[in-house]
């Protein structure tokens, strides 16, 4: 087998991806908003801190901020709110496949706007050997270790959060506009602007794990961004299960491990292109194996909420119960039962 | 505090589907709007509500103009509608939809994420206890933990009845409640309606085809025909009215 480096670095990536997961539940899963602009808003907190902290003038570009870290960190998170923002008043004019496509083409624009101003971003170059925090004090191989533990914090951050809006009347009310957004409006919500708001969110989240991102590939550029991460979280959060709290982080680790376990399977160097074409076939087939046994995926929504906590009550209706005093016609015997 | 329609016009296309129709509706009274199949009814209460704004004339609640506001405002005044079919929030549970309903909005933004007081708190535990109070007269206390998708369709129409209950309306819009509902438990539904509403002092406008549930329960009937106010009065007169009857009958509308 391979050396332990190697799985560390595995899991780090995984972790990165199952933080955007948890976020994008947020939105897709609880929200409803289906959004494929995730890349899009990766890259504004990824370039916003990159641009900040450049302190380097042979870089030639137009600013040369040398911000610190910390200071750089925070700011990528609040510009990328602005631009979740920015996007957000128009694309959710529109709902579902819609809004999805809008965001795709957001995501797009930001990254054609990134390969154009070269004087900003270096365009198609980009920034390598970017600075790591804490890289001066641990060096070589033992830094992937420093990283795991930053990216793993920066997750159970994200979970904490993530989990907090899931158990308040913030994420019921949320769910509560996904599921009949006209009986919301009827009970006072105003759905749009508690979208909008929520969009706001998951664009500061995108954009505080965007630098941590950066410390993982260790330099930037527009490639990075292209749809295809965007499509490898939903994936990660459609296995994980969408509406469930810790689907997201499970679906990553999950596809993550599978993805780069099938890369190490050894085969003569003359099949080494049919293993490389094979390798999107089979998380392919991982897909459908876990929709095909898990609809929902590997945690359910449905039981993510529901029972209250601390409460003995069952789900199943008694047997005995009294039928109530009004009834539709065959409710008595249509009366469902679910199982616990 | 009452909700009063002066002159309100609404048409889709060529299509008049309300027709300078004025009307006041009290606010301690139940007041019931009966008319054929695609009489205006329904468009009426979107248009009273938000959800489709007038063409024309104004809409009064409790001397405040309504008309023009989005639905959520006109349901922050209180003014709180059901809809005819009982979709409900489909996967939250009975109880999770009934504190949805109590639970007022600015306590529903991301800023909750950063607020650790206790208000929430209380709040929430205030609104379960009323949702279990209210459930049970119901007869929907053993489903408090049921998704509503999973609740039968007579249990989804009381779900959507309690529900809008909790969001303390001053006056309440119900869209055809006694539609699938079983003919025996008619009775007990105007009965319960009528209560709620003394004990509440709540109003309320109704709309359904089920014109002896409408007769038990109403104080007065308003009739509207092809978008058109066409008569008024107490339940006696207008039963007794043949024209109104006529209408009714020569529809297709099977009265029961």
């Amino acid at each position: 087998m391979t050396s332990p480096i190697f799985w560390v670095g595995v899991l780090t990536l995984a972790l990165i991806y199952g933080s955007l997961a948890m976020v994008l539940n947020v939105e897709s899963g609880w929200g409803g908003m289906w959004d494929l602009g995730v890349a899009g808003l990766l890259a504004s907190g990824a370039y916003c801190y990159v641009i900040l902290t450049i302190d380097d003038p042979e870089l030639d570009t137009k600013f040369v901020p040398g911000w610190p870290m910390w200071l750089a960190w925070p700011a990528a998170a609040l510009f990328t709110g602005l631009v979740a923002l920015a996007i957000a008043v128009p694309a959710l004019r529109l709902r579902r496949e819609y809004f999805l496509i809008t965001t795709l083409a957001f995501a797009e624009i930001i990254r054609q706007l990134i390969v154009i101003q070269t004087d900003l971003t270096r365009g198609t170059t980009g920034v390598a050997n970017l600075d790591r925090p804490f890289d001066t004090i641990v060096e070589g191989r033992n830094y992937n270790y420093v990283l795991l533990g930053i990216v793993a914090f920066t997750a159970l951050v994200v979970y904490l959060i993530t989990r907090r809006v899931g158990r308040s009347a913030y994420g019921r009310a949320l769910r509560a506009a996904r599921d009949n957004e006209a009986l919301a409006l009827a009970l006072g919500k105003p759905v749009n602007r508690m979208r909008i708001k929520t969009f706001v969110l998951v664009g500061v989240l995108i954009g505080a794990i965007a630098p941590v991102y950066l410390f993982y590939i260790r330099a930037i550029s527009p490639q990075l961004f292209a749809p295809g991460i965007t499509f490898t979280i939903w994936t990660a959060l459609v296995i994980g299960g969408m509406g469930s709290i810790r689907g997201g982080v499970i679906g990553a680790v999950m596809l993550i491990g599978f993805t780069e376990a099938v890369g190490l399977i050894e085969v003569d160097p003359a099949h080494i292109n049919i293993l490389v074409a094979i390798e999107p076939f089979l998380v392919g087939l991982l897909l459908v194996a876990v929709l095909r046994f898990r609809p929902e995926g590997l945690f359910a929504e449905r039981n993510t909420f529901g029972a209250r906590r601390g409460n003995h009550r069952t789900n199943r209706r008694p047997a005995s119960a009294p039928v109530g005093p009004i009834t539709g016609a065959g409710t008595a015997a249509a009366a469902p039962t679910v199982s616990a | 505090m009452e909700l009063v329609l002066d002159r309100v016009c609404k048409s889709f296309g060529g299509v008049v589907a309300v027709d300078n129709v004025s009307v006041r509706i009290p606010r301690d009274e139940i007041t019931a709007l009966i008319g054929p199949n695609g009489a205006g009814k329904t468009t009426l209460f979107n248009t009273v509500t938000g959800f489709d704004p007038p063409d024309r004339g104004s809409i009064t609640f409790a001397g405040k103009r309504i008309d023009g506001l989005p639905p959520w405002r006109v349901a922050g005044l209180g003014l709180i509608r059901t809809f005819q079919t009982p979709v409900g929030f489909t996967t939250l549970t009975v109880l999770e939809s009934m504190l949805t309903a109590a639970t007022p909005y600015s306590m529903e933004s991301p800023r909750q994420v950063l607020s650790f007081g206790r208000k929430a708190h209380r709040l929430e535990r205030k609104a379960e206890a009323q949702a279990e109070q209210i459930t049970t007269e119901l007869g929907l206390g053993d489903l408090l933990d049921m998704r509503t998708d999973e609740l039968s369709a007579g249990d989804r129409k009381l779900l959507e009845f309690a529900r809008q209950l909790m969001a303390e309306p001053k006056m309440l819009l119900l869209d055809e409640p006694a539609a699938a509902v079983a003919p025996a438990s008619i009775g007990k539904l105007s009965q319960l309606v009528r209560q709620l509403c003394r004990e509440r002092g709540l109003g309320s406008l109704i709309i359904d085809h089920n014109l002896s549930f409408l007769m038990q329960i109403a104080d007065s009937v308003h009739v509207l025909d092809r978008g058109v106010l066409i008569a008024s009065g107490p339940p006696a007169d207008i039963a007794a009215d043949s024209d109104v009857m006529r209408i009714y009958l020569g529809g297709e509308e099977v009265v029961t």
